[in-house]
Parts: structure tokens; sequence; C-alpha cells
């Protein structure tokens, strides 16, 4: 089922390992390859560790005390397994994290400009949150009302905005569809692919919600119990009949009555 | 090796809320008792008196705060100024006739009262804007006591303490003012041993952790904070009268400033938060290291022939208790009892320690 | 009721309250920028002022070079601080910063004390202390010229707190997490706001060493910046300056009324009770933030 991938990956992540607190073993041998330019889902249920990778990638893993106990992770050749979370920034790695977290006593207005990097000129600064505003017409709205006070989806829309100042060539979201209105997450989904398309920049993508997610990306890796289980392109993963019974609702496991048949497969399948 | 356990495991809930879960924890607790119990046969007196005796009291007391700020989670910083309380009125009270007994009782149960005054400052806030509050009240307490000649004792703000008497026996030996200090240190010990077993002591655990998570579980905050800041107020009264009774036998109001305030919370958070056995060590460390580190200064500089401004001599043991504090928050934000913990969580499994890379 | 003379303390308790904001400014500063509460600004003031004392009297240096050399010292003291100290705390529950800061506040106040000694020194400003005359009503020049300094600090922070580096400053207060997702150097900005405090911690530790002298009594400002900073709302520079003069006030008619009525020294009163008043009725200060909760 694996395909090769010709182009050139962005990034790479070989065996990765993550410690927390040096004794909480979060994810065991992870690897991972985004394309350059393309779009990856990252699926899994909750506590399969997709949170940790993505940390492992940005480097945020140190706030939580964890840690790269082992494998490499490569970004555009570099190896950035040790890097600081800033650097990573700098070299175009992007992450928006859980739960929108918008820093709330600042404006949207003031969000974008915390986030620009040390040379951005004042007229490029401007420039860049023209073209967020166009992207996300919702913020341009309301630029200048406190940040903490707007509903879900504009948050999230301000954080993905907030990681486009920072100028990623990739960009790594962490379920932003949480608590979301499908339509909003629908309309959210289609800006991201828009700036895939038109800006060239890779997504790697962290989503519960496996069925929106498959719709926009081309490939997926399937992660349980901290290792990657299943990695095909978006069409063979939505034909694929465990997928479709554990993650997007189908098949015929939805009967209860088969309750200890689908931990055995569930089983099987990590 | 020495607890020669493999990890502590329960297998029921009796076992679970056992006081001493390794039982070289208890080994070791019978024979601190003992050794406490002959000290005064086996330290000198100089010793036994100016530091054993204020190390008991003074733990006995951050075991109070303990209470509202390890468990209960609220931040104090006032708790000198409910010490002062409790120490004012039994000393009041004995001088009246009272006997000691109720004189302490009556202080403590003075400091109760004013200090569920704090507890109101609790009810309306926490964290930071507490500690500037009960922090506040320190100072507002401070200023009565300097301010009440017939509190504090005349012109001199100095109020001599009666002779401490217990059980009709009158208590003036060494080993007497000594014996008292411990019995009041062990008292506190297991009533705080105990609470952890407890519901109260569940609940004030829950109202740490979110007090609204907590009122939801049917935990009624309010009452627990109360309750908390009383009886943690009742252990400070009573620790207050002891330390005059047996220790500076004067009263004076900078015996209990804002200073000292600081210097119980200190002794807490660096033993550790909810740690009964880190309250000893923060306070062994708070209270004696300062002046031991001043007596090597002084030995030291005197065996190199160097001379040392008195000054700085008086100021060096200021700067080591500021430096200890930092020094232990960064080496381990739990405290002395937490690294006590780990070095017990160590020996359990030496040498077989298979689970450390 | 004498109506100059309440005029008199009026404006003289404003220029005084003027001057707790020139310590308030300094634990805003802090917390504003990464929310932490700093209560080791007094002892940083008592450094402030030994260190200009030092830089003029032992090696000699005249004031106004002695001054701006302490200034940048201090902002070197401040970022290493920063890197010692909070670096490794960051995130940890506010009980055990509050602890830390505090055992800083006593380092630095002992430490201090055995370099130089505990005698009362003083900073000799050159200030002349003939009092300055605005009709009937006499003032202080040496705590115009304190209350001229905190409004030009005011000035400069806001300025600072509009740029983009002091947006990336608020934002690292808001949350240290998502800074770092977008590339903040949130140990940075931590460490700038402790040497922007510690800089703030010299002018108050010059004008008030030359008002009350250069002893340990500075530290002991610190009941009063934590009133006007809570007052003002702990998150608000403005919120410092403004407070400021209404304790002040406050403060200088507030005694007048009461000290025959208790036997003088209330001061330290009033104090404790605004802040406790404000804590209970209203936390968040006249221009601070409430914490914005969603559910």
């Amino acid at each position: 089922m694996q395909q090769k991938v010709e182009i050139q990956p962005i990034l790479s992540m070989n065996s990765v390992e993550v410690l927390y607190d040096n004794v909480m073993l979060a994810i065991k041998g992870v690897s991972i390859q985004v394309p350059k330019g393309k779009m990856i889902a990252l699926l899994g249920s909750n506590g399969a560790g997709k949170s940790t990778t993505l940390k492992a990638i940005s480097g945020l893993l140190k706030a939580e005390r964890g840690r790269v106990s082992r494998g490499e992770i490569k970004f555009e050749d570099t190896d950035i397994t040790e890097m600081l979370a800033q650097k990573r920034v700098e070299m175009g790695i992007c992450h928006v994290i859980e739960g929108r977290r918008v820093f709330e006593h600042l404006t949207p207005d003031e969000n974008l400009t915390a986030a620009a990097p040390a040379g951005m000129s004042r007229s490029d600064l401007n420039g860049e949150k023209e073209k967020i505003y166009n992207y996300f017409p919702r913020l341009a709205e309301r630029r200048n009302s406190l940040s903490g006070y707007l509903s879900g989806g504009e948050q999230q829309m301000l954080a993905i905005g907030r990681a486009l100042v920072t100028q990623p060539s990739l960009l790594m979201l962490d379920e932003p569809s949480l608590g979301l209105a499908p339509f909003l997450v629908a309309e959210i989904f289609g800006i991201l692919q828009k700036i895939n398309q038109e800006q060239g920049m890779s997504v790697l993508l962290v989503e519960q919600n496996a069925l929106a997610a498959l719709e926009i990306v081309s490939e997926g890796y399937l992660i349980e119990n901290g290792r990657v289980v299943m990695n095909a392109s978006a069409e063979a993963l939505k034909s694929n009949s465990d997928i479709q019974e554990f993650y997007l609702g189908g098949g015929e496991g939805t009967n209860f009555h088969n309750v200890k048949h689908y931990s055995r497969r569930k089983r099987w399948l990590s | 090796m020495f607890y020669r356990l493999s990890g502590v495991h329960h297998a029921n809930y009796v076992s679970d809320s056992r006081i001493f879960k390794v039982p070289a924890d208890r080994n070791l607790a019978v024979f601190v008792l003992l050794f406490g119990l002959a000290a005064p046969f086996i330290v000198p007196s100089l010793y036994l008196n100016s530091y054993m005796l204020p190390w008991l009291i003074w733990t006995a007391a951050a075991l109070g705060l303990n209470l509202v700020t390890g468990w209960a989670g609220q931040l104090h910083l006032g708790y000198a100024a409910v010490m002062a309380v409790g120490a004012y009125s039994a000393i009041h009270a004995a001088r009246f006739g009272v006997p000691w007994e109720f004189a302490l009782i009556i202080g403590g149960l003075a400091s109760s009262v004013i200090g569920s005054l704090f507890a109101f400052a609790a009810l309306r806030v926490k964290g930071l804007y507490l500690a500037l509050t009960t922090l506040a009240m320190q100072f507002v307490m401070d200023w009565v006591l300097t301010h009440s000649p017939t509190i504090t004792g005349g012109s001199h703000a100095s109020l001599q303490s009666p002779t401490l008497a217990l059980l009709g026996q009158e208590i003036t030996s060494d080993a007497g003012y000594y014996y008292v200090a411990f019995g009041w240190c062990v008292l506190v010990t297991i009533f705080m041993l105990n609470l952890k077993r407890t519901g109260l002591g569940r609940a004030l655990v829950a109202v740490r952790e979110k007090d609204f998570a907590a009122a939801i579980l049917g935990v009624n905050s309010f009452y627990y904070k109360i309750l908390a800041f009383a009886t943690s107020s009742f252990i400070a009264g009573v620790s207050g009268a002891l330390l005059v009774a047996t220790f500076f036998f004067l009263a004076a109001p900078e015996q209990f400033s804002v200073n000292v305030s600081i210097q119980v919370l200190a002794m807490v958070i660096v033993g550790g938060l909810s740690s009964i056995i880190g309250s000893y060590f923060g306070v062994a460390l708070i209270l004696l290291v300062p002046g031991l580190v001043n007596g090597i200064v002084a030995g030291g500089s005197l065996s190199l022939g160097m001379q040392i401004n008195v000054e700085t001599l008086a100021h060096i043991p200021n700067a080591v208790y500021g430096a200890l504090i930092v020094i232990i928050l960064l080496i381990e934000p739990l405290g002395l009892g937490k690294l006590y913990g780990n070095i017990r969580d160590y020996l359990m499994v030496w040498p077989f320690d298979q689970l450390r890379k | 009721m004498d109506w100059v003379f309440l005029t008199e303390l009026a404006i003289n308790g404003a220029l005084t309250g003027l001057l707790y904001s020139l310590f308030a400014i300094g634990l805003v500063l802090i917390y504003k920028a990464s929310s932490v509460p700093n209560l080791a600004q007094g002892g940083l003031t008592m450094v402030g002022a030994y260190v200009v004392l030092a830089l003029a009297r032992d090696v000699g240096l005249p004031l106004w070079a002695a001054i701006p050399l302490a200034a940048v010292l201090m902002f070197g003291l401040g970022f290493g601080i920063e890197r010692v100290a909070l670096r490794r705390l960051a995130g940890r529950p506010v009980v055990m910063i509050l602890m830390l800061t505090l055992g800083l506040d006593i380092f630095l106040r002992g430490t201090t004390l055995a370099i130089w000694g505990g005698t009362s020194r003083s900073m000799e400003l050159g200030v002349s202390y003939e009092p300055l005359f605005l009709g009937d009503i006499f003032i202080s020049r040496i705590h115009l010229v304190g209350a001229g300094v905190a409004i030009g600090l005011f000035v400069a922070f806001m300025l600072i707190f509009r740029s983009r580096t002091g947006i990336k400053l608020r934002a690292i207060a808001d949350d240290y997490m998502a800074s770092w997702s977008v590339g903040i150097s949130v140990e940075r900005g931590v460490g700038l706001s402790w040497a922007l405090a510690s800089v703030v911690a010299v002018a108050a530790g010059v004008i008030w060493g030359e008002i009350q002298g250069v002893d340990q009594a500075l530290s002991l400002l610190l009941l009063k910046g934590l009133a006007v900073a809570v007052l003002g709302g702990l998150d608000s520079i403005l919120g410092a300056v403004v407070a400021g003069i209404i304790l002040g006030v406050v403060e200088n008619v507030g005694a007048d009324f009461l000290d025959p009525l208790v036997g003088g020294g209330s001061r330290e009163l009033i104090v404790a009770a605004v802040l406790i008043l404000t804590v209970m009725i209203r936390p968040h200060g006249l221009f601070g933030h409430h914490d914005i909760e969603r559910v």
C-alpha cells in the first residue's frame, strides 16, 4: 500500500522516540515524511501521540519537560532534533497549538504583530496582515477588538493567521476543528487548501475529524499507541475498511453488539 | 537497600491508608521519637535549648501553615500575626491567673477567631491576590500591636511571660521546656499525619486543586476554607504562646513581624508543600543553617587571619537565608520533602534500579 | 477647615504618590510582561541606590555618570536574575515564584548590607532643599524632580508597550506556550522586563535615597508600591501612575485626620487598608484587565 513519494521531503522524521519527565514514553519510533508543498494528515485517537509528534517537530516539548530520546528530525536536510523552538520558527516551521490559544488580552491586529519575525519591516508586516485578512475576512472586521472575546472559529482563524505571519514553509496544525461547527470546519479547511495551493506551503495536519481531514490532504499517517500503523494516500485510507470502521464511523462496526470484535480488531491493528 | 522493598504496592485500602506506607519509615519515626525523648540526657543543654527547642516549636508552627498553604492551597503571608494573637492572649490570660493549660487553649481559640478573618479574604480571591491581602493584614496587625501599649506591655513594648506551669507542675528546667516543645510538636505531627487519611484532609486537597470543581462534587469549599484557616490558626496560636513561654520569655511585637511571616512560609515551601517530614527539614534549614554559615565564615576568617567587618558578618546570615530559599527552589521546586522522597525511592530499589538508564 | 493647608497636603501627597508609582512601575512592568509577581523590587531598589553610591563615592565618578552606569549594570543584573532563577521556575505554581522573588529580595538585601554595611548614607544629588512656593503652598523640590522622573518613565514605557517589542512582551504575559509556538523568545522577553524593572529600581533608589537616606528602609517601600500597583491594576502602567497619585493624596490627607486620633503613624495603616479594600472590592484594580473566561 506504500507508494514511494518522488518529491523531496521538506521534513523527515526517523524513528523518533519521545520521553516525558524521563519516564513516560509517549511516542515509540515514529517515522514521518512531509513532501514539499503537500498536505499530510496525522490521524489517530486520543492519546495516540499525535500532538507529541508535532511538539517534537516544533521544539515545544521542552516546555512540557519532554525530550527526543532517540531518532532524528530533519528539516530541509538540516538536523533540527536539538534545536531551540525559536530557531525552528525562523527556519520556517510553525506550529498552531491545540485549543486556539490566541493572546487573549491583545487585539487580533496585535496578535499578528506579536508573531512578526525580528527582521520584518513595517511595510512588509502590513502587507502580510492584509494578505491574512484577505484569507480570513471575518478577522478583518474585528481586528481591533479584544481577541479573548472572539468566537471559537474566529480565534482558530486568528491562530492560523498568526502562524502565517512567521512565514512558515511548513505549517503544522493541531486539531483546528476542535469544538467548531461543521460549516466552520469546512470554511477553515477550505482556506488551508487555498493557502497550500497559492503559496506552496507544506501542511501537516493533526486531526480527529478524519472525514474532513482526508478530504483535503493527499496522504495520511495513522498513529496508534505512539506508533505509525498505517501510511497511505488519502484515497486508500478512505476506502480502507479498518479506517472506515474506527475513524470514519462507517462500516459494519457501528453495531454495538459486536463490541468484542471491535476491540480485537483494534488490537490487531496496533 | 535500607528499605528492602521493590516499590510501594498496595493490595487493599487498609494498607493504602496507612500512615507509614514503608516499614522503614515507621522504624525511622520510632527511632526519631526515641531520640527525641532521650535528647535531654544526650544533648548538651545549650544545644537542646537554643537549637532543638526552637526547631520543634517552629516545626509545629510550620505544620500549621502547611495545613492551609500545602493542603488547602491558600497562600498565607500573615501567619506571624496569627501567632502573635495567640501568644499575647495566652500570656495575658496566664498573667490574669488562668492556669496555663487553659491559657494556651484561649490563645489558640483567639488565634482561630482572628485567623478566620483571613479566611474571608480567601473566599474572595486566591493566589497572588490572597498573598497580598494577607500581607496587608499582617501590616495592620503589626500596626495594632505597636500602637496598643495595653496589649504589648507599656512603653518598652515587651511583656514578661509568667512561669509556665502545666498539670500543677511549674516548669523551669531546660529539660522541662524541651519536653513541652517536644510534646506539642509530636501532637501536631500526629494530627497532621492523620489528617491525610480523613475526609477533611481529602476535602482540603480537593479545594486546593480546583475549588469550584470541588464544589460540584459536593465539597463545601466555603466551609472547608474557613475550617482550614481556623485549625491552622489554632496551631499557630498555641505555637506562638509556647514560643514565648519556653524560648523568648518576653513577648515583643518584632517577634511576630512581617519578616517572620515570610520566614515561616519559606520554611514550608523549602520543606515542601504538604510534606510533613519536609517541614521538619525546612525549619531546620531556614532556622539553623544561616547561623551555622556565619559561624564558619567567622571561624574561617579568624583562622586565615583575615579581618571581616563586623557589619558584614552581621548581614551574612540574611544573605545566606535568601540564597538558601532561591537555591532549594531551583534544585527542587517541591522542596526538601520531595528530595527525601526521591532518595528513599531510589534506595528502595537499589541496587536493582533497572528502571533508570 | 484650612483649604490652603488641605490643598498643600493634597499636592504634596500627589507628588509623594508619584514617587510610589516610580516603585510600582517596576512591579507592573514585570507582571505585564510575564505575569510573575515581583516581590524583589524592594531589594532591587536598595541595590540600585547602593550601586549608584558605590560608583559615586568609592569609584569617584560624578553623579551624572554614576547613575547611567548604574542603570547599565542593573540592566545586566535584571537579565541575570531571569537567566539564573526565573527561567527554571517558568510555568510553576504562583506560590513558588512568589517565594522565589521573596528569597531574592532577602538575598539582595542581605548581600547589599553585607558589602556596604547598614549605616544610612546620603545620596547628595545636589537638589536644593529650599522649598518652592506656589502662592501660599510650598512644595519640596526633590519630590517635584521625582514626580517628573516618574512621569517620564511612564511615557517611555507607554511607548515601549505600543512598539513591536512591547506587544511581544504582552503576548508572553498572556500565554508562554503560544509565544514559543510563534517564535517569540519568552526567556529574552522576561529577561528584558526584569532588566527594565531593575533600571526603574535605580531611578527609585536615587530619588528615595535622596529623600530618606540610602539604607535598609528603602526596601520597606515595597508595601506602598504593592498597594499602588494593585490599586491601579497589576498590568496597567497608567494605573500605576493614577493610583500612585490617589494613594499619595489619600495617605497624606487621611494621615492628617487620623494621626491625632490614633497617636500618629497611621500612614502604614491607610496603605494596608487601601490594599485590602482594593482586593476585596475590585481585584483587577482601576485599569487592570479582567481575566477573560469563556466556557
